[in-house]
């Protein structure tokens, strides 16, 4: 599986043509296709071509919903 | 606009415009489901549907209550509503809740309105958590919003089975908890 940087990450906004891409907890997540991802944003809070780790931590909702989303890498650790 | 009433919630470490778009794609999120629901419920025929059907019609209503309730304040914030309604149907903050394949399967049925009710209740406990403590008008009608939404999962989950809803249907009065802010 691919292995993606922080730096490779951050240019997969779901802009220009590019996948939205997000980490969570070192996987990263292609969430183009996903409803609540539309334009690589996700409820004007947060943008794609991130680690969201952290802020999922604080989400009102669970990982579980990740897994409605395909797996396409890992994300490097630093 | 509320010009004050704008600023004490910038000052209190809000970003307005942040909140402004949750609170309109929560907005459209309430019309368009509305609509959807409209759908629904005139397809819940049936013995089946039959049983349905009426927490069904609640649920479309109050959630047109929450359209109605989130207006105000997206003014009073200096927001507003897009002036073209497909572009307001695009933002919305849910999925369409649209009608299942076969909409004689009171499961498939249940559902869609189970994952509607279940984003609301994300998307509120949201604004709820940015707004708690800062932006005490807006909590407040998040929280009344909120609570009718987890009313609404709680009845279609208890019909998947999923286990006993706790509380009883609406007797009288629709939104016992967002009325007030329909005055």
């Amino acid at each position: 599986m691919k292995e993606y940087t922080l730096e490779e990450l951050a240019q997969h906004t779901g802009e220009d043509g590019k996948p939205a891409l997000i980490a969570a907890h070192g996987k990263v997540y292609d969430v183009s296709d996903s409803y609540h991802w539309r334009k690589g944003r996700h409820h004007a809070l947060h943008r794609a071509g991130a680690d969201l780790s952290a802020d999922l931590s604080r989400a009102p909702h669970g990982a579980h919903l990740l897994a409605r989303v395909p797996v396409v890498g890992r994300l490097r650790e630093s | 606009m509320a010009r004050v009433a704008r600023e004490m919630v910038e000052q209190a470490g809000i970003n307005v415009d942040e909140l402004l778009e949750l609170l309109v794609s929560n907005a459209a999120a309430e019309l368009t489901t509305y609509y959807y629901y409209t759908i629904l419920r005139v397809n819940l025929i049936g013995l089946e549907g039959e049983g349905i059907k009426e927490i069904a019609e609640v649920a479309r209503i109050e959630d047109r209550n929450h359209f109605e309730a989130l207006v105000p304040r997206i003014y009073e914030l200096g927001g507003e509503l897009p002036e073209n309604m497909k572009d307001f149907h695009d933002i919305s903050a849910c999925p369409p809740a649209s009608l299942p394949k076969d909409p004689t399967d009171a499961i498939a049925m249940l559902k869609v309105l189970v994952e509607a009710e279940r984003c609301a209740v994300r998307g509120y406990t949201a604004v709820c958590n940015m707004t708690a403590g800062k932006d005490h008008r807006t909590y407040d009608l998040a929280l009344a919003i909120l609570n009718e939404e987890i009313e609404h999962e709680s009845w279609f989950s208890e019909f998947l089975g999923e286990g006993p809803s706790g509380h009883f249907m609406r007797r009288g009065q629709s939104s016992p908890f967002v009325s007030k802010f329909l005055k």
